[in-house]
């Protein structure tokens, strides 16, 4: 239960990190907080011999709001992000996972960038982010990118980011009007315990009060925070009441793809899919109408 | 690549050097010495190991001290200033915030984040900013109440919070008391004699100490289930640079060990075979425990592999393999036992309903990990620092494994971070350790790991019962039925009493008029289950009690009427030859009921929302003595037949009043291990001697300084070292007497001792201090010194196979009733409401009586509801970690209302019986009755995760919902 022995590398900018990374691939790994790399380290999950933190790297820290939405530094950490004005404000939704994360001592130290190139399938912020619309910048010695997060995630722990390549942020656009984001988790205890199952849900309201169109994303029970195609196609165009939305949930619990482990079977995980997905789209709903903060 | 760091902790500098792969946790307790913040999990997990950083609370144990410079670290040690504590410190000692002390560092350091943020944190905040900190012992009661309450001893009188001090009920009057007060230390709340130790973090478990030239020892356990060891090479490990000493089987002797004398099945390391996942199979001495873990993996043992046994009714089937050759048909207990007409009583029976129940594997999860440090004097004695709650028999099973006297082993008991039976039995690393020392001649310090822990084992065993229980009209016991299979695991243990106490104390309740019991205790291929808490009673208790439930509503009987029905009187003989002295029963259901407002609740409550009851109770001391016979090396002895008496004394005390005669010395080998029995033996002692509290110490650590107590084990210690210690403070007064007598002027018998003062019987006004007469006795005599001893009664229990597992000088009573509000959609239980009633008899100190209740009330709803030890089919531990293996954390406890009836038992010092293990075994059914009445559905095995109930609930539609027609 200890760190194997590593070398640690404080690199002093992207650039640095990126040599390191580089020079010391494939046994390199970028360190952040640490709540899950050094975990996996302890109980030999992975190996490595070379940590390259990037803590003093400015560029990866705070949250900024920008003209079209909100940058979130990849170092910005969990409880930051909890208590951020902006994030109070205008993107409560954020809340909804970032209020129930883990417990504080993790949440004071854990990453935004570490929780989503983790690419573990209970995190709670993919699902969120994903249907917030979030994008990844990415950043490699030859320029910078942006990958919708819809599109980030390729498997469990696996990300597109190509080796070399770093998060910098996540972005976050506006949020419309008549747009409300939501995530409803299930997990067996209420403190410091995992997702059994979790949903993110988005709804765009129309001028007339329906659905214009829908998000809905799962966490914990697929590979990836897989959006549910089939849920935004009952929505889109409907008025929206819990029938709508059962339906819809019903479609999320088809797509689920979840596995049996002692948390729960996949049969009770697929139940809880569609009560959580009920729960998240009604929360949605109710931000989009402006009835919940 | 070392570096050096010049880390910032608590205000001061400490240039140091670590590896960049050190964390933060290992480098404050082993580097600087800060011994204060805990390691429960390493992972993250447990928040034992929280420290405050840049004014926010952190996992240590997941932080690279090489990244720590520049920040400002607070750790325990940092809070209190030139000794005086902050006011959530204060707070924790003077609200029960502390029992075994492990997580409360942690516990304080997340308080104190929030509380430097948010002086006026509400019930909720307060829960959020704590739900990273497990505890295992308080039921997060003692920690709420202690957080919320913080402003009370700001001390600069600013703010009084009200205190609600609706939690708990004391008792008004004592009943019945012939002998009983006034009394100044006894039924007081006085805070724990170590709390403020454990507050500041001094206190020191067995892993926080550290003596000069130590080295560290790990042990490497099979990976598999069942197998041959064909091949062993310790080559790699030996050549690992640090590795002092690879010991395998050959290098130990084959001596048997274990719980049970007659059933000693324990080897040092696997001779033949492998048992289950984690056996011993080698251990590795090395001059760090990085070093000795690193080896442990080099060590490469090739096994054959043999079929697992899992299953207890696999297990005993024909053909099953077995899994120890001297267990036939893999039963390594049957217990047949018979009492009354039991055939009559169900033909007589008005209604008669069988039902079978599934406990689960419940793993102790004490805070504090097992630790050990060995030493050996020059003159050849053992020195074990050992995190035990059993002190004796650790000392008892080295002098077998060793084959040296007791009297050559010091068995020294640090602050102990919880036990609950975990750490009732010698363990490997006391043995492997007190081995690498003999060789290396340097101290040798093992701590389990998390993981190590659970493979070890010893938790409560995993019970298959079948139940039939049969009632007259009024619904009185006629005949109860009862067979059970007990998974064991790999190894006996305690495992022969757990088969008895499954049965045995079950009549103790209820007059049982005719009972049947057939148990048989199965060897499977996990690690050994022992002792819980409870000690095999709880899984049965909850299987009766549901069971009564069933048949109260079946013929429409209140569940507390039917109870009062049926609950036997005080000074019963029960159909099992179990004496029963004081028993306030009655009073416990009936207060649970009026303070919970059960008659307006139960069957009156919206859907998902419910209500329910159960009670327990459990003995005050075990009747007899793990082995037969006298102190002395077993292999020395001759097997001794069983009489039905004690040959020695199971608890021992010496009072050694200093010179001065201002101070008195409490000697006594009790293990305190959170419960508090130093603080009430403290209390008893002060009582008897007649001074306060504030001049005893008490020294219960060590067995060169303390007499012999049998331990933490049966809910004993209050009885049985309460009549210990008072009885050796009495001895120091009557040897005061006559010197008092002389300078009062009156005749002996008339002198009584009180307030430090001792003075003629009726006349307080005639009386001198305490202290002078000390002096006189010292001037004259040398040491004043006192002793008592305590021997349970003879002729204990009946004549039939097993009659002493279950014998006990008193017994407990105690009722719970559980409100709940479940999530018929996701099947989640929400607790909402605890309220508890116990018969303690006298509570010594009422504050510690209630953390107890509260502490069993959380343990015993989490084992209902979130905990089980999974298994693959290959026998691992699936969820050998705090993270797969769920406890509650605080914002899961429900509010508990802890109260105790009026009561006196005679045969215990000062009327008191026990609280520790009692309190537990009204839970389980508590919480299954509360579910089944809010959501219609009965769920039988334990645990009752929100799966079960969902499924549960989805098979009542199909039942009941009327088949459309074609
Ligand atoms: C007790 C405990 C409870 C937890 N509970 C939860 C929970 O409830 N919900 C939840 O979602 N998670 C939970 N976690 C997981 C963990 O805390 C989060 O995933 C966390 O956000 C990871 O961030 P980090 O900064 O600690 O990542 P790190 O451990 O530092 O890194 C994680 C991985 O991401 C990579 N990485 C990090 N940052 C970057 C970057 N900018 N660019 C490229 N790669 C990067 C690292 O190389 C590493 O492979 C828990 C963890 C623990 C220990
Ligand atoms: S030891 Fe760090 S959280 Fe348990
Ligand atoms: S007091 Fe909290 S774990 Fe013992």
């Amino acid at each position: 239960m200890y760190v194997p022995d590593v070398e640690l590398h404080e690199a002093q900018s992207l650039e640095e990190a990126a040599a390191l990374l580089s020079r010391f691939s494939p046994h390199a790994r970028l360190l952040a907080g640490g709540t899950d790399l050094l975990v996996d380290l302890k109980s030999g999950r992975l190996s490595a011999d070379h940590l390259i933190s990037v803590s003093r790297v400015a560029f990866l820290h705070g949250i900024t709001e920008t003209e079209d939405g909100l940058r979130i530094g990849a170092l910005t950490t969990i409880t930051q992000l909890d208590r951020h004005p902006v994030v109070r404000q205008r993107f409560a939704a954020l809340r909804d996972a970032t209020s129930q994360m883990a417990a504080p001592q993790i949440r004071n130290v854990a990453t935004v960038g570490g929780n989503v190139v983790s690419a573990v399938p209970c995190a709670d912020l993919p699902p969120l982010l994903t249907v917030m619309n979030g994008a990844a910048r990415i950043w490699s010695t030859s320029g910078e990118r942006t990958v919708a997060l819809a599109s980030f995630f390729v498997g469990v722990r696996q990300t597109v980011l190509k080796p070399g390549e770093l998060l910098t942020a996540v972005f976050l656009p506006e949020q419309p009007g008549r747009f409300g984001a939501a995530y409803a988790r299930f997990s067996l205890r209420e403190g410091n315990s995992i997702a059994v199952a979790g949903v993110a849900a988005g709804i765009q309201l129309g001028a007339d009060g329906r659905v214009d169109d829908a998000r809905v994303a799962l966490g914990a029970v697929s590979p990836t925070p897989k959006l549910v195609a089939a849920a935004r196609e009952i929505l889109v165009g409907e008025e929206p009441d819990p029938r709508v939305f059962a339906k819809a949930a019903d479609a999320a619990m088809d797509a689920a793809e979840p596995i049996c482990d002692v948390r729960g079977t996949a049969g009770f995980r697929r139940e809880i899919v569609a009560v959580m997905a009920r729960r998240a789209l009604t929360s949605a709903w109710e931000r989009a109408r402006g009835t919940k903060p | 690549m070392i570096v050096s760091r010049n880390l910032l902790i608590n205000g001061q500098t400490y240039p140091v050097a670590v590896d960049p792969s050190d964390t933060l946790l290992d480098v404050v307790r082993d580097r600087i010495g800060l011994t204060g913040t805990k390691k429960g999990c390493n992972v993250g997990d447990c928040g034992a190991c929280t420290v405050i950083v840049d004014g926010q609370a952190m996992n240590a144990c997941l932080l690279l001290a090489v990244q720590m410079e520049g920040k400002a670290i607070t750790t325990i040690e940092g809070l209190a200033k030139d000794g005086a504590l902050t006011p959530v410190q204060k707070a924790f000692v003077h609200e029960g915030g502390t029992q075994c002390g492990f997580c409360t560092p942690g516990m304080l350091m997340s308080a104190t984040a929030l509380l430097e943020e948010n002086r006026d944190p509400t019930i909720h905040e307060i829960k959020n900013a704590l739900s990273g900190n497990l505890c295992r012992c308080t039921g997060y009661a003692g920690i709420l109440r202690a957080v919320s309450r913080c402003e009370n001893y700001r001390g600069d009188g600013t703010c009084t919070k009200k205190a609600d001090s609706d939690h708990n009920d004391s008792g008004k009057g004592k009943v019945g008391l012939t002998n009983a007060g006034p009394w100044t230390s006894v039924g007081v709340s006085i805070p724990r004699v170590d709390a403020v130790d454990k507050v500041t973090g001094r206190i020191q478990y067995t892993a926080d100490i550290s003596l000069s030239n130590m080295v560290y020892g790990k042990i490497l356990g099979s990976p598999i289930a069942h197998g041959r060891v064909k091949r062993m090479d310790t080559s790699k490990a030996e050549a690992l640079k640090g590795v002092l000493w690879v010991l395998t089987s050959r290098d130990v002797t084959d001596t048997q060990y274990g719980v049970s004398p007659a059933r000693y099945d324990e080897h040092i390391f696997a001779r033949d075979k492998v048992r289950h996942v984690g056996d011993e199979v080698a251990a590795v001495a090395a001059i760090d425990e990085k070093t000795a873990e690193k080896a442990v993996s080099l060590i490469e043992v090739e096994y054959e592999e043999l079929p697992v046994l899992l299953d207890p009714f696999e297990a005993v089937a024909d053909g099953a393999p077995l899994i120890h050759e001297r267990y036939k048909r893999n039963i390594n207990t049957h217990v047949d036992q018979v009492f009354g007409d039991v055939e009559g009583g169900f033909a007589r029976a008005h209604y008669v309903r069988e039902e079978t129940f599934t406990g689960n594997s419940i793993y102790q999860c004490p805070l504090e990990p097992h630790a050990t440090l060995a030493t050996w004097d020059s003159d050849g004695t053992l020195v074990l620092y050992t995190s035990t709650q059993v002190p004796h028999y650790v000392q008892y099973m080295m002098a077998h494994i060793l084959h040296m006297p007791l009297g050559k082993i010091r068995v020294i008991r640090p602050a102990v971070g919880g036990g609950f039976g975990g750490k009732a039995e010698t363990t490997p690393l006391d043995i492997c350790a007190a081995i690498f020392s003999r060789k290396l001649g340097r101290p040798v310090k093992m701590i389990y790991s998390r993981e190590e822990m659970f493979h070890h084992g010893r938790g409560r065993h995993k019970q298959h019962m079948k139940f039939k229980l049969g009632v007259d009209r009024e619904g009185k016991i006629t005949a109860f039925k009862s067979e059970i299979y007990l998974d064991g695991g790999a190894y006996s243990s305690f495992g022969v009493a757990t088969a008895y106490y499954a049965g045995s104390v079950i009549p103790t309740l209820y007059d049982i008029p005719a009972y049947k019991y057939d148990g048989y205790r199965v060897m499977t291929n996990k690690p050994a289950c022992g002792a819980m808490r409870g000690h095999g009673v709880p899984q049965p208790r909850f299987a009766f009690e549901c069971l009564l439930n069933m048949i109260a509503d079946d013929l429409g009987i209140d569940p507390v009427e039917i109870r009062l029905r049926n609950a036997i009187h005080p000074d019963t003989k029960t159909i099992n030859e179990m004496d029963v002295g004081s028993c306030e029963f009655r009073a416990t259901l009936e207060a649970a009921a009026a303070k919970s407002n059960w008659p307006q609740k139960y069957g009156k409550l919206p859907k998902g929302k419910g209500i329910g009851i159960a009670s327990g109770g459990f003995v005050s001391g075990a009747g007899y003595c793990i082995y037969r016979g006298q102190v002395q090396l077993s292999h020395e002895k001759p097997r001794e037949p069983f009489v039905k008496k004690s040959i020695f004394p199971h608890a021992n005390a010496i009072v050694k009043i200093s010179e001065d005669g201002m101070a008195a010395i409490l000697l006594i080998g009790a293990a305190e291990i959170g419960q508090g029995s130093d603080t009430v033996l403290t209390q008893m002692c002060a009582e008897s001697l007649g001074i306060p509290v504030s001049r005893m110490r008490i020294r219960s650590e060590d067995s060169d300084i303390s007499p012999l107590d049998l331990g933490s084990y049966s809910s004993r210690v209050t009885l049985m070292a309460g009549h210990a210690v008072s009885r050796a403070g009495v001895a120091v007064v009557d040897k005061m007497k006559p010197y008092a007598a002389d300078l009062l002027g009156c005749a002996e018998t008339q002198v009584v001792a009180g307030n430090a003062r001792m003075y003629v019987q009726g006349d307080e006004s005639k009386s001198i201090p305490w202290e002078e007469v000390a002096r006189k006795y010292f001037n004259a005599n040398g040491p004043l010194v006192g002793t008592g001893c305590y021997k349970p009664p003879d002729g204990l229990g009946g004549d039939y196979k097993g009659a002493t597992v279950g014998t006990s000088p008193a017994y407990s009573f105690g009722t719970a009733i559980c409100e709940v509000s479940v999530d018929l959609e996701t099947g989640k239980v929400k607790l909402d409401r605890f309220t508890d009633y116990h018969d303690c008899g006298t509570p010594i100190n009422p504050m510690a009586v209630h953390g107890q209740v509260e502490g069993a009330v959380a343990m015993g709803a989490s084992e209902a509801l979130l905990e089980d030890v999974v298994f693959d089919e290959k026998g691992r531990i699936v969820n050998p970690n705090l993270h797969g293996y769920l406890i509650m954390t605080i914002k899961d406890a429900p509010e508990i209302f802890s109260g105790l009836v009026d009561s006196y038992e005679p045969r215990g010092p000062f009327g008191a019986k026990e609280i520790g293990e009692g309190s537990t075994l009204p839970v389980l059914g508590a919480v299954a009755h509360a579910i089944a009445h809010a959501t219609g559905v009965w769920i039988k095995d334990l645990p009752i995760t929100p799966e079960k109930i969902l499924q549960a609930l989805r098979q009542k539609e199909q039942v009941t919902e009327p088949v459309p027609a074609r």
